[in-house]
């Protein structure tokens, strides 16, 4: 298995397209070969700008990515896309539908775009998208865009995985409080109102830069970034180059600050917690001897469930029967 | 209806005793066949019995709901003597091959005593693009008739036109170009343009909601449709340049609130954007016409038909305040709809044409009407089919007596019980699209295309547990029947052809005055000037299609749907 | 984490018909399956790019118009240069039979023409997955 793993991250890491998508899909399959090609890659240092597009849905956000990559990529950089979908919480499966409005890009060597469903993840993103990213990135691609669901109002996960995390809004939603609302406003590194062409946006883009003052009163003392805000018609690819400077602008604020390390250490403890909360119920109970036994006991009355869920938790041995 | 209350509780009063001693017994001795009974595509509930009661609980006044044919709110018909006048016009939809192929074509269906013809063009065409674009190969000249330059549109109109009334030319995206052409070679032909009714479905904002031929961004899209709208009215005016295809939102699984309901929000985005060239409204009023489909729920068609009309009087009468009897007269034409029609034993589908032909004709007013064929689900129509379309036409008219008399079903208890249900339900629903901003907006945030989807889905999965019938389908199915799909034998040559004649004129045609007639194409989109005249010089320099619509898409860009637009 | 069968679902060609790539890819979702659905216009050379940047198991091809032979054999072309021709490859559309024997003696695992059910076509790829995992 690990010859395997060696030879998939060596083919990734050459810019085999084929070997990344397919050891994202070990990722998300929950395959061990997922976690054997992640050690393979991890230590190299992180090249990788991870932008995160988040914001609800009908703001344009794939659209806004298109425009992205077609900027991204006039500025002579490599681009991966993670664009993630929800899963149905009825069937488990989805429809992705992401990668529609850039399949423009498709035959471009320079851009993979990779869609992913949450297959059951709150906060946004897919339990794999994490992974997928740091593998996007040994792939030798210099920017990954994350979009998120965009259909939750508790989307903040993008914000513990990109460096960068854009907030998209549009005029005529009330998305302005909405988003307030939803905590995306504390999240945002930078604002583009998109749909700037629409009757509205000017009111919207008041009332964005009120809610604006009030945020960056609130995080007074903290390392000076003020989010800006910048109005795109994401469709023609208008202010989408200012977009971008503005998204360059944070990188090197997180640079110079020093607010960039001190992310990426919550990030690390972030992370390490979230593989823990997903890997640990599995590996317990994998652990544990006499499941089935148990189970009947359980189900038959003859023991308790909290006697039973503690000797478990406690080291995995399971109470005497 | 007016009679007097103390007869209504009579009636209610013999309806229970009815219902206690009479139908519950034996309904409780007997059963039903079936659990519940639905409507098939709004699955309203049917009740057993409809009488005067259910009128009255629908506030059903006859005058108000109604009325006499002729007059508003002309439910029972836009004609006041129906079809005793002179019955509907009977057309027949054909396009293939080259325009030669298609001339060919076309006056055969004119000797078979059609008066009308339906021209369809091939993908390449709708889509914008030449027959030598590398996405075109293998489609050119098949699903249509290719139409590159002038000269493929003079051959395509060597018609006799003596036996020709009435030419529908089937295109939306690129339809300022296609009338250029049509103009064009008009006049190269010297025929009088007005001694024949040409129609244009131009209905670009139908393709985005659902058949997806569409070249520019949505509102690019509408303006290209407008400027065809407003040369047709100054210049030709006894042509009809904006035809609704409501019937394409049908076949897309529309269920008749959804088909009348988007297809007169989208109406009412065309003609405000019409009204704000600075007509009024009575001016532009009389040239919006609607084509629709029916399908097999007979009496959910008529009703569709009947509130039809009754619906567009009432918005342009209250909405737009239009006053002439021709701006709240209906122009419709109507067909039965090929979506249930079966690839399984296809001759059984001549059975549903007649039906569906016969809703047609008691749903009255539509002045038009054509008819699929029964081959048409698996294969492009043969001349057999084309023959027994038109016979299934001609016996509805002739042998059934149903076009003898205005109106025959109106007065059923249930057909206007249903017909009031479909108007107030369509009412509600344009109200939930004016909230969004009308139609344009709701195809821009993909409302439209989701609520289809979501209707496609439905229907489909409706049909797969047996809900809804169809025979040789999921009822009287034969097993391992071979459903065979037999593709009309095409001039194989016929792209070759085509590509080839493109080739010649493009060589012969002087470069430097199509590059002229191009740039100004592009500066009249680029500002607010009608497109069709910088257009129609291009076309008559031979500039091709697929040049002409590149350089609209130079300027307006192209249309990309994402997944809100696209409805999944 | 359970596995899941990744469907990837286009259009080839000019064809805009969408209503039966739309059923089928909310019958596959509800059959729990993830459906990429790349859209309207794509080219084989798209198609066969997205299935591997997608790592699909299934590559759907809906054609109603009749230039289904030369698109569907060269999806199947690209696919064995790229290595990847262990995906299933289905049709569906307008097909006459004569064309499906060639596509099927091609590599077209399938053909689902019009009247086929959705529940066919989700048997026929549970059939399938079951086989190769098994393998």
């Amino acid at each position: 298995m690990s010859e395997r793993a060696r030879d998939a991250a060596a083919r990734l890491r050459a810019g085999d397209t084929a070997a990344l998508a397919r050891a994202i899909r070990w990722l998300e399959d929950g395959d061990a070969l997922g976690a054997s090609v992640l050690r393979e890659v991890a230590g190299a240092p992180e090249r990788a700008w991870r932008i995160g597009v988040t914001g609800p849905a009908g703001a344009g956000k794939s659209t806004l990515v298109d425009a992205l990559i077609t900027e991204l990529r006039r500025r002579g950089q490599r681009v991966g896309v993670l664009a993630v979908d929800p899963s149905s919480p009825f069937s488990g499966g989805a429809l992705l539908g992401d990668r529609l409005r850039m399949q423009r890009h498709t035959l471009d060597p320079g851009v993979f775009i990779r869609s992913m469903a949450t297959r059951g993840r709150m906060g946004g993103l897919a339990s794999a998208t994490h992974g997928a990213a740091i593998l996007v990135d040994a792939a030798g691609f210099d920017v990954v865009l994350i979009e998120t669901v965009g259909v939750g109002q508790d989307e903040l996960d993008v914000a513990e995985l990109a460096h960068t995390t854009v907030v998209v809004s549009v005029p005529g939603l009330g998305d302005e409080v909405q988003a307030l609302k939803a905590g995306l406003f504390e999240v945002a590194d930078v604002h583009a109102l998109n749909k700037a062409d629409l009757p509205g946006a000017d009111s919207a883009e008041r009332n964005l830069r009120a809610l604006l003052d009030l945020e960056t009163q609130r995080r007074e003392g903290e390392p000076r970034w003020a989010p800006p805000l910048v109005r795109t018609v994401a469709a023609r690819g208008d202010g989408v180059p200012a977009l971008l400077d503005a998204c360059d602008a944070h990188r090197v604020h997180l640079a110079a600050s020093g607010e960039g390390e001190r992310r990426a250490a919550t990030r690390a403890e972030q992370l390490f917690y979230a593989l823990l909360r997903e890997q640990a119920p599995q590996r317990l109970l994998a652990r544990a001897t006499d499941l089935d036994r148990t189970i009947a006991a359980l189900r038959a009355g003859e023991i308790d469930a909290f006697a039973a869920a503690e000797a478990v938790l406690a080291g995995g041995g399971l109470p005497a029967l | 209806m007016s009679q007097p209350p103390r007869d209504r509780d009579d009636l209610r009063a013999h309806q229970e005793r009815w219902e206690r001693e009479t139908r519950g017994p034996h309904v409780a001795a007997h059963g039903e066949r079936l659990a519940e009974f639905r409507t098939q595509a709004m699955r309203w509930p049917v009740k057993p019995l409809y009488t005067p009661q259910d009128l009255d609980e629908t506030g059903f006044d006859y005058l108000r709901d109604a009325g006499f044919p002729g007059e508003y709110p002309f439910t029972r018909g836009t004609s006041p003597d129906g079809y005793r006048t002179e019955l509907w016009r009977m057309l027949q939809v054909t396009g293939f091959g080259t325009g030669e192929d298609w001339a060919r074509r076309g006056r055969y269906m004119l000797e078979q005593g059609l008066n009308g013809l339906i021209i369809e063009y091939d993908l390449p065409t709708t889509n914008g693009l030449d027959s030598d674009h590398p996405l075109a190969a293998g489609e050119v000249c098949r699903a249509g008739t290719a139409i590159d330059t002038l000269a493929d549109m003079e051959a395509a109109l060597d018609l006799p036109f003596e036996k020709l009334q009435h030419l529908t030319s089937v295109c939306n995206g690129p339809q300022p170009v296609n009338l250029a052409m049509i103009l064009a070679a008009l006049e190269k032909r010297g025929v009088d343009p007005d001694s024949f009714t040409l129609q244009m479905p131009n209905a670009i904002l139908i393709e985005y909601t659902c058949v997806g031929r569409y070249i520019y961004p949505p509102a690019h899209g509408l303006r290209v449709a407008t400027d065809v709208i407003e040369y047709v009215i100054r210049n030709h005016p006894r042509w009809v340049p904006i035809a609704v295809v409501s019937a394409q939102l049908y076949a897309a699984r529309a269920n008749p609130v959804q088909e009348l309901a988007f297809g007169f929000s989208i109406a009412m985005q065309y003609l405000d954007a019409v009204l704000a060239r600075g007509f009024a409204i009575d001016e532009v009023a009389p040239y919006f016409s609607f084509i629709t489909g029916v399908d097999m729920d007979f009496f959910e068609a008529v009703a569709k038909l009947r509130a039809y009309r009754k619906i567009w009087a009432k918005l342009m009468r209250d909405r737009y305040g239009a006053t002439k009897p021709e701006s709240l007269r209906l122009r419709l034409m109507a067909s039965p709809g090929t979506m249930s029609l079966t690839l399984q034993q296809p001759l059984n589908n001549i059975a549903r044409l007649g039906i569906q032909m016969l809703a047609c004709a008691l749903g009255g007013g539509a002045q038009t009407m054509t008819s699929p064929l029964h081959d048409e689900a698996h294969a492009l129509p043969s001349e057999e089919a084309i023959a027994v379309g038109a016979a299934v036409q001609n016996i509805v008219a002739h042998e059934t007596g149903v076009a003898d008399v205005v109106d025959p079903l109106g007065g059923s208890y249930y057909l206007e019980v249903m017909t009031r249900k479909i108007e107030d339900a369509v009412f509600a629903e344009i109200e939930k699209i004016d909230t969004q901003g009308g139609a344009l907006r709701a195809i821009e945030t993909g409302y439209f295309q989701r609520a289809l989807a979501q209707e496609q889905y439905d229907r489909h999965r409706d049909l797969e547990s047996g809900r809804r019938k169809l025979v040789g389908v999921n009822q009287g199915a034969v097993s391992g029947e071979k459903r065979s799909i037999e593709l009309f034998e095409l001039d194989a040559d016929a792209e070759r052809r085509q590509i080839e004649r493109l080739q010649r004129v493009r060589a012969e045609r002087d470069g430097s005055a199509v590059t002229r007639a191009l740039a100004r194409v592009r500066e009249a989109a680029a500002g607010t000037e009608n497109l069709v005249p910088p257009i129609l010089e291009a076309v008559k320099a031979y500039a091709t299609h697929g040049e002409i619509c590149e350089a609209l898409r130079d300027v307006f860009g192209s249309h990309h749907p994402d997944s809100l637009t696209t409805g999944i | 984490m359970a596995k899941r069968i990744r469907v990837l679902l286009a259009k080839l060609g000019l064809d805009s018909h969408t209503i039966g790539v739309t059923v089928i890819a909310k019958a596959l979702r509800d059959a729990g399956m993830e459906v990429i659905y790349s859209g309207l216009k794509q080219t084989p050379e798209m198609v066969v790019r997205t299935a591997i940047q997608e790592d699909v198991d299934v590559v759907g091809l809906s054609s109603l118009s009749a230039a289904h032979m030369s698109h569907f054999s060269r999806v199947l072309e690209l696919l064995r240069a790229e290595g990847a021709s262990d995906k299933l490859v289905l049709g569906g559309g307008v097909i006459p039979e004569r064309d499906a024997e060639k596509l099927r003696a091609m590599g077209v695992a399938a053909v689902f023409t019009m009247g086929a059910t959705t529940t066919e076509i989700i048997e026929f790829i549970e059939r399938w997955w079951t086989q190769r995992e098994a393998q």
